[in-house]
């Protein structure tokens, strides 16, 4: 018994004695994600888009004077840790600025946080609609594309296809099932002759499609939405591969004509698979883009994919958003950051005020092999840019009055 | 037995002022300790002192928090309620699991645990409408006077100290005595005349109805649920805690329990090798220290106190 | 009736088939568990990261000699042989002296160097995909009954049979396997008639491994490799040596066949939930017979 009580008060006074961060002449932003397992091929390009706008930054004499210095925490994929290091970077590094995480329940419980600390939140690959729609709120803002968007976007695409009788298929938790009730809700009320034949649902992670594709295509619908995520986007487009699924039925998957799905397959990746993506390095071929990968490319030798869209944006709207503010404020930083518009690998991008999230164009595409490269890329890419597609503002207040 | 009052109340008295020096960030970390070493200490009833083979305890901790989180958000009852109805809700499952698996032993059990479990949490995962699914429930409204970091941490503290009083009145009780018994010798004990089944189905809800407390703490500790909370994973960890800490002595989970959490929030700021670490200690404690730290601690301090049984 | 319909079409002989197929990973992977668990008593909780370090491990050998036929084949042998070579240190090095100690102490050992070596993946392969793709042999799908089976999966279907059959000349016609058989029922006797137990164990875990090295270089070329593979098998592995009988194989095999024909029928029940029927069988198997379905040896 004593000797409990020795030990714990000796691990009590251990990390007491753990300096804090003090915060300094910088401006700190603190970013949680998750950092081991197979998320990192998204999250890496996060923090590397991110680092290589902040190194401009600070090379031009920083903001306000100030250098943007950052620190990391690793939240394993795991909710509770997210919130228990969202919590240290807040209370014990002191940051001005948080930023994260790919994992969307850790997402809203930090902007649950943030909200109650009065800390900004800005989100870079989480995609559940909930972060910016019915749960959000002045102190969060989303630099990436969500479900809801998706939904949108692909389904006025879609809605003017000759395709009438849907498949929906995918990975069984939140995401699959708002991808593709996204897709098809929209799908049916711009075209009502849309029917759903059926639905297949797989857990996550599964390994051997074959007999969900032999049970779809018996029931021989004309399209098949498919609502994979992370490792399942692969699998199943390796799936569709040695059973010619793709030559049978087309199918549509988010993600699909993007790097992080096509590349680990290289020349053999499927054909004719319709997907969509927010970043493609090769798309728009303009200067801002051509010169973006090839500063990416030359600082990690690799091609840049979506994330590294993100992590730049989140880099470049914090500092514009306190130039702007005149001051390190937290209020007058967000007071700053909405509505504006700034300049991108995609074309001028505007975070959007009442919701505060950015309106970025989707692309739809359809995978086809390419000359140049050793992996597929998109072909067919039809732009649909933000205002073709988002939700109104009228909507997104209703949403968050519930 | 006077010595080892005045140490708890020493101890005690030490945690009540911990938020008047400490920074808030270590408050909640100090919080999450306490609730976790709830957490493993019921663990500890089934596993340490009933030698049954609790592998999916994370359960009982995930359905007391649900069950209070949705009593919160999703009923007009007063918080009190819903903080009670959680662990309720988790002593109830574990009766009903307990009905089921204790036909088995050892190993089945734990198994067949394990699969009742996971369809458990698939069921919470898979009910977004009703449990929020894989997104979890957030931001839910506790009463003024513990939705403040100090007074989730006193309501945390206050809570533990009364359950880790109850529990160790249970274990030295004469239920707790006989249930010790049929660990060490199941067919003597049968012999005599104690209905072992029985005896161990009560320990099981027991543990169960204190996982789930601490569940209940989780959600006004950090406002939030996930499904994560009852995934196996986690009841392996919870089961390395007692293992790591001593499964045969009373405070043996909760010093797992601190090792474990203050490790994990403070190491793997500066290492992503996190599991590795985490392996190779856990390695080394297995093959050098069988009976975890605080037996080994005990054992080498106090020798003649706190052997098996 | 719908459902009813569609189990009784022709979509139902490809699914049976389909099923047969996901069995052969299923037992390989969950044979190696039942023997480690039936002979040396140890509930190996890092089967599923050998497993995932097979198929990394293939990935290395196939991007080494090539992704042709010849590369593929030989990653079949290489990568496994490269696991049962770690788990020859894993025995003993570790569990060789520990072997007095309780299961469940023995269960935490190997979740310790499940995180280990989910750990050292990671060191070495880094934490991108990698993806191996199926030999051009094996590309492309055979059209039975009108609907697409993948030649890669026919294959898988042709050689469960063979490593059965080979498990069971192993286990009952040579020596070392008889003895391995004795002392999964009485190790003390075994050792008191004069034969090096330890040997013994050594040989049962090392093929073991390479059983779960094989199933992981097997299923290398149908999806991404990456990190967390180890969690999605252990379980479904775990289960089937449960519903089969700790320590036998054929119960291995029965359960692996009945997990992955429930799993592909149950698809055409109802789609949206097949994936409940094979824990659903589980749950079904283990309450009328809570020892499993056939004898296990403990």
């Amino acid at each position: 018994m004593k000797t409990t009580g020795a030990f714990l008060a000796g691990v009590v006074m251990v990390f007491c004695m753990a300096a804090s961060g003090v915060a300094g002449d910088t401006i700190k932003v603190g970013l949680v994600d998750t950092y081991t397992g197979p998320a990192t091929t998204f999250t890496n390009d996060v923090l590397d888009g991110f680092k290589l706008a902040v190194e401009k930054i600070n090379a031009k004499g920083g903001v306000l004077g100030r250098k943007i210095e950052y620190v990391t925490r690793d939240d394993k994929f795991k909710p509770d840790i997210g919130l228990t290091m969202a919590k240290e970077l807040i209370l014990k590094e002191n940051v001005d600025i948080l930023m994260g995480t790919i994992n969307s329940a850790t997402a809203l419980a930090v902007s649950d946080l943030c909200k109650k600390e009065k800390i900004p939140f800005l989100v870079t690959f989480s995609k559940s609609d909930k972060i910016t729609g019915e749960k959000g709120h002045r102190y969060v803002f989303s630099m990436n594309e969500n479900t809801e968007m998706v939904g949108r976007a692909t389904a006025t695409v879609l809605a003017r296809k000759p395709y009438v009788k849907y498949w929906i298929a995918g990975d069984d938790y939140e995401y699959g099932h708002a991808i593709a009730n996204g897709v098809f809700e929209h799908l049916k009320s711009m075209n009502p002759k849309v029917q759903l034949l059926g639905q297949s649902w797989w857990k996550v992670g599964e390994t051997d499609f074959t007999p969900y594709i032999t049970q779809i295509l018996a029931a021989k619908p004309d399209f098949v939405i498919v609502a994979t995520g992370g490792a399942g986007m692969v699998n199943f487009q390796k799936a569709a591969q040695s059973t010619g699924f793709h030559k049978r039925v087309p199918f549509y998957q988010h993600t699909a004509i993007e790097l992080s799905t096509l590349m680990p397959q290289g020349p053999n990746a499927p054909e004719g698979v319709y997907g969509t993506a927010n970043y493609l390095f090769y798309y728009p071929d303009t200067k801002e883009n051509k010169a973006f990968a090839d500063e990416f490319r030359k600082a990690y030798n690799r091609y840049p994919k979506s994330g590294a869209l993100y992590g730049y944006l989140a880099a470049e709207f914090i500092a514009k958003s306190f130039e702007k503010a005149g001051k390190i404020d937290r209020e007058k930083f967000i007071d700053a950051m909405e509505g504006m518009t700034l300049d991108s690998p995609v074309g001028k991008l505007e975070m959007r005020a009442c919701d505060h999230q950015v309106l970025l164009p989707v692309f739809f595409g359809v995978t086809k092999k390419s000359p140049q490269y050793e992996f597929l890329v998109a072909g067919d890419i039809v732009s649909v840019p933000a205002k073709e597609y988002m939700p109104s503002c009228e909507e997104i207040v209703k949403a968050r009055a519930r | 037995m006077k010595k080892t009052h005045v140490a708890l109340f020493l101890l005690l008295a030490a945690l009540c002022s911990l938020p008047l020096f400490l920074p808030r960030f270590y408050t909640y970390i100090a919080a999450i300790v306490l609730l976790t070493a709830l957490l493993a200490t019921s663990l500890n009833l089934a596993i340490g002192y009933g030698g049954i083979y609790q592998f999916h305890h994370a359960v009982f901790y995930g359905i007391g928090a649900y069950g209070t989180a949705l009593m919160l958000t999703r009923t007009p009852m007063p918080a009190a309620l819903g903080l009670l109805v959680g662990p309720l809700v988790s002593a109830l499952l574990s009766l009903v699991m307990g009905v089921i698996c204790i036909r088995l032993s050892k190993l089945y059990f734990g198994m067949l645990q394990i699969s009742l479990g996971s369809l458990v949490w698939a069921t919470v995962y898979r009910w977004y409408s009703f449990t929020g699914g894989d997104d979890g429930i957030h931001g839910i409204p506790l009463p003024d006077r513990i939705a403040t970091p100090d007074g989730a941490y006193y309501y945390t503290l206050a809570v533990t100290a009364l359950c880790f009083f109850a529990m160790h009145r249970i274990v030295g009780s004469p239920f707790g005595k006989t249930l010790q018994g049929i660990r060490d010798n199941p067919v003597r004990s049968s012999a005599i005349g104690v209905h072992v089944k029985a005896h161990q189905l009560v320990a099981l809800v027991i543990a169960g109805l204190f996982g789930g407390v601490a569940g209940s703490l989780f959600v006004v500790v950090n406002n939030s649920v996930f499904p994560d909370m009852m995934f196996w994973t986690f009841s392996l960890e919870v089961l390395i805690m007692c293992l790591l800490g001593g499964m045969y002595t009373f405070f043996g989970p909760l010093a797992g329990a601190s090792i474990l959490v203050l490790l994990r929030v403070f190491v793997s700021v500066y290492t992503q090798y996190w599991s590795l670490l985490l392996g190779a200690i856990l390695t080394l404690v297995i093959i050098f220290l069988p009976d975890g730290v605080l037996g080994y601690a005990v054992r080498r301090f106090r020798p003649g106190e706190g052997r098996r049984a | 009736m719908g459902w009813l319909a569609n189990l009784v079409s022709t979509g139902t002989l490809s699914q049976v088939l389909v099923g047969l197929s996901r069995t052969t990973i299923l037992f390989i992977v969950s044979s190696g568990l039942t023997l480690i668990l039936g002979v040396l008593r140890i509930p190996n909780v890092a089967h599923g990261s050998l497993y995932m370090l097979g198929a990394f491990s293939a990935y290395t050998v196939i991007s080494l000699l090539g992704g042709g036929l010849s590369g593929f084949l030989a990653a079949l042998v290489i990568a496994p042989m490269i696991v049962a070579a770690f788990g020859f240190v894993l025995e003993r090095g570790f569990f060789s002296y520990l072997y007095d100690r309780e299961h469940l102490m023995l269960l935490l050992l190997t979740f310790s160097f499940a995180l280990i070596i989910g750990d050292l993946v990671k060191i070495v392969w880094g934490s991108e995909y990698r993806s191996v793709t199926v030999p051009e042999f094996f590309q492309g799908s055979a059209e039975i009954f009108g609907l697409p089976i993948p030649y890669y999966n026919l294959f898988l279907l042709l050689i469960g049979p063979f490593i059965a059959v080979f498990l069971w000349l192993v286990i009952n016609r040579t020596k070392m396997g008889k003895i391995a058989r004795a002392a999964a029922v009485d190790a003390e006797m075994v050792s008191a008639v004069g034969i090096n137990v330890g040997w013994v164990f050594a040989f049962t875990f090392v093929l073991g491994c390479f059983l779960a090295g094989l199933g992981g270089a097997l299923i290398a070329p149908m999806v991404n490799i990456s990190l967390g593979m180890d969690h999605s098998l252990i379980m479904e592995a775990f289960l089937i040596v449960i519903m089969g009988g700790l320590g036998n194989i054929w119960g291995a095999l029965l359960g692996s066949l009945i997990f992955g024909l429930t799993q592909s029928l149950g698809i055409l029940i109802w789609p949206q939930f097949g994936i409940v029927f094979p824990y659903l069988a589980v749950v079904v198997v283990l309450f009328f017979r809570p020892k499993g379905l056939l004898s296990s040896t403990w």
